[in-house]
């Protein structure tokens, strides 16, 4: 069935985060979406589900994508246990405006630093003072996250040597730097869901830069203080040969008691001072109708009309040739 | 809420179950109790399940709002992803 309003589906906030899964056919069946395994199925809440996480050995159906997308539901094919995200689907949203909205601030350097500053301060619980520049606050950030780790391994008995791990060889890292990848795999997962259904960028980054994901990372490090350092610490503290599997499920916990699927949207916002709800730039809603191609933009009046032949009465394609001929280039 | 769900199990203890809970179809039964009294008819029904199967599903502060709890043979099994549970079923060939 084809979602027709998208008030159907759940909000992010009350929805389930994140569902993983590996060694699965995913199949469209009797109009849900099933885990196809050889002698049973398992049926999936994909309008409650953010994001379906693929890991490896799964193969998905062109129907089955087709009714996660309907749904709202992001599809990301990552590595296994989720730690490595290598390609995402659509999400949730059709809307253009939040995207303009990212774009236009990283790309003016005053509203970047303004937001930079922004996504800093909304870490520290005490206010900092207002005079500070992006060189000391980020000193601070630098503070806080090596007593984070401090602590955790204080609390823990864990030997901290530093944050280390090799991508190419996982299982040369100490069991608390494994935990501490898994976990924040788990995090990248749910900020990089939110992100996508929410209509933003995962690459236009403010504090990180320059990667496909430098947002999500940006997002992610709003939490990992109180979400991910703790958990991987708790974990590696007995470790066993199911380390990431638990650190996966320790975090699904901390997820909801920090209340991060409901907090990270409007925490996007409040970074990127983007007032919720939005108006809309034309009257036309895409979320209606994602065929609508949308307004079209204008220097003077921001957008005007789409689907409307500017061309004039007796034009095919092309807009009519200016009178008198060429105008002379001077240059 | 409470919801049981009672599969192949004595006619008798359905009869039983109907003094805390509605039974709005055979073998469903949906009612509002404390936490003492769930795990207790928990019990009670699991020693008295015979050859069947029964499960329990209540309320609870976690990501899906619910636990799903379940012993003995039923057609449906609860698979946990990491987490979430979901629902196993077996293909009929």
């Amino acid at each position: 069935m084809k979602i027709t309003d998208l008030h159907d589906l759940p909000k992010l906030r009350d929805g389930l985060g994140y569902l993983y899964v590996e060694r699965a056919h995913i199949e469209q069946k009797s109009l849900g979406v099933v885990l196809d395994y050889p002698d049973t199925e398992v049926p999936i809440p994909s309008a409650s589900l953010a994001a379906l996480l693929l890991g490896p050995g799964t193969t998905i159906s062109h129907a089955a994508v087709r009714a996660l997308a309907d749904n709202g539901c992001s599809i990301i094919w990552c590595g296994e246990g989720a730690v490595r995200v290598y390609a995402q689907g659509v999400g949730e949203t059709r809307k253009g405006h939040r995207l303009l909205r990212q774009a236009e601030l990283v790309c003016n350097p005053d509203m970047r630093a303004q937001v930079v500053m922004r996504m800093y301060r909304m870490r520290f619980e005490k206010k900092l003072p207002e005079d500070l520049t992006i060189e000391q606050v980020r000193g601070m950030e630098g503070v806080r996250v090596r007593e984070a780790y401090a602590q955790a391994a204080k609390r823990t008995g864990i030997i901290w040597t530093g944050r280390a791990y090799r991508p190419g060889d996982w299982n040369a890292a100490d069991p608390v730097n494994r935990a501490l990848s898994a976990a924040n795999s788990c995090l990248y997962g749910v900020c990089h869901a939110a992100i996508v259904s929410a209509g933003y960028s995962t690459g236009l980054g403010f504090v990180h830069t320059g990667k496909q994901l430098s947002f999500v990372y940006d997002i992610a490090d709003l939490y990992k203080v109180e979400t991910t350092i703790p958990v991987a610490f708790e974990c590696a503290a007995n470790p066993g040969p199911e380390l990431e599997r638990r650190v996966r499920t320790t975090c699904r916990d901390v997820f909801l008691v920090q209340k991060i699927l409901q907090r990270v949207v409007p925490d996007i916002a409040r970074a990127l001072a983007v007032d919720e709800p939005l108006d809309l730039p034309s009257n036309a809603d895409p979320d209606v109708e994602a065929a609508i191609p949308g307004g079209l933009w204008d220097p003077d009046h921001e957008t005007v009309e789409g689907g409307v032949n500017y061309g004039g009465d007796d034009s095919g394609e092309r807009p009519r040739e200016p009178e008198g001929g060429a105008e002379p280039v001077d240059d | 809420m409470v919801v049981m769900i009672l599969e192949n199990v004595p006619e008798s203890l359905r009869g039983e179950l109907s003094r805390w809970m509605i039974e709005p179809r055979a073998g469903v039964f949906v009612g509002t109790m404390n936490a003492m009294i769930r795990d207790r008819l928990w019990e009670r029904v699991n020693k008295r399940k015979g050859v069947g199967g029964c499960m329990q599903v209540y309320s609870w502060p976690n990501e899906q709002g619910f636990i799903v709890r379940q012993e003995g043979v039923s057609s449906r099994d609860i698979a946990d992803f990491d987490g979430l549970q979901l629902v196993r079923r077996r293909k009929t060939l």
